[in-house]
């Protein structure tokens, strides 16, 4: 699904736009939302070994009116997709979401017959953007969808790509 | 010439205080308007939960309309009556080694009557035991 038709403003100014979306690339803003094991691994791409404030995307935020990306990292279960879709309606625009790690992405371990209680990937439910593929992933991978993501966001880059130079 | 208090004074004194509301309106309406052009005008939504309270993700339980003590509603009407003494006081303290009114007795005596008629009411609380930080309980017989 993915981002697509981020809704607008009354007034917009291109040039303004590009400098913004370069601002919000560089200083996302996520969620403070882990639902299961895949969070620790994002605290630990948080804290200072792996230091995800190296790209500016520290600023965990408590509130989902204050955060634009959403993290979604874990096994999502029938019970807490409710309160997902709360918080994601809750982000205001323009918002991105992250699927981290293998349940988030399609179901994981728990895609199996007969199994009654997760959800097969946050896809099922929200435009996710980014997938970050791992059980759990590692936090550089996590790094790396934040990288992608700041791609996502706009069209300038952090690094040059080196095979294309 | 004699100053007469009832002729319109301070002139410039109006044009500044209107100049500075006008400003405080503007500083106070300005970002509201300013953002409203500049935010996107709805979110997308998945369960059109948006507009929820509650930013924790579960739906409250229960109604915030509870009853609760009621001693902070007069504690704070209280408040008031000390609050209105100092306000309408500050500019009689500015205003009265004024010349205009100098060697007047009737001005000490207005004073003095519209604070003893605030008092009153703080009297009034007094004697109906406010000031006493108590829970106040009616129950249902």
């Amino acid at each position: 699904m993915g981002t697509k038709n981020i809704p607008s403003s009354v007034v917009q100014f291109a040039l303004a736009d590009k400098l913004i979306d370069i601002s919000r690339a560089n200083s996302l803003w996520p969620l403070t939302f882990g639902i299961a094991c895949c969070a620790i691994e994002m605290m630990a791409t948080g804290c200072a070994r792996f230091d995800m404030s190296r790209f500016g995307a520290e600023v965990f935020r408590p509130s989902a009116r204050q955060s634009d990306v959403m993290i979604v990292a874990g096994t999502i279960t029938k019970k807490m997709m409710p309160g997902i879709k709360t918080l994601y309606d809750q982000m205001p625009e323009p918002k991105w979401v992250m699927a981290l790690g293998n349940c988030a992405i399609s179901g994981g371990p728990f895609a199996f017959d007969g199994q009654y209680s997760i959800v097969l990937g946050a896809d099922e439910f929200l435009p996710v953007d980014v997938y970050v593929p791992g059980c759990p992933p590692r936090p550089e991978a996590l790094l790396q969808g934040i990288i992608e993501l700041e791609h996502l966001v706009s069209d300038w880059k952090r690094w040059k790509n080196p095979e294309a130079a | 010439m004699e100053q007469q208090f009832t002729t319109f004074m301070y002139h410039e004194h109006v044009l500044w205080i209107a100049a500075f509301t006008l400003g405080g309106l503007a500083f106070a309406l300005g970002p509201i308007a300013i953002v409203y052009l500049l935010m996107p005008l709805r979110t997308r939504q998945v369960a059109q939960k948006a507009k929820q309270f509650i930013e924790c993700g579960m739906d409250p339980i229960g109604d915030s309309w509870i009853r609760y003590g009621v001693v902070f509603y007069l504690y704070a009407l209280i408040f008031l009556a000390f609050d209105v003494d100092v306000l309408f006081l500050f500019p009689v303290a500015t205003a009265y080694n004024d010349a205009v009114f100098a060697s007047s007795i009737r001005d000490f005596i207005e004073i003095v009557l519209f604070v003893g008629i605030l008092s009153l009411a703080i009297v009034y609380a007094w004697i109906k035991g406010v000031f006493k930080w108590e829970r106040k309980t009616y129950l249902r017989r």
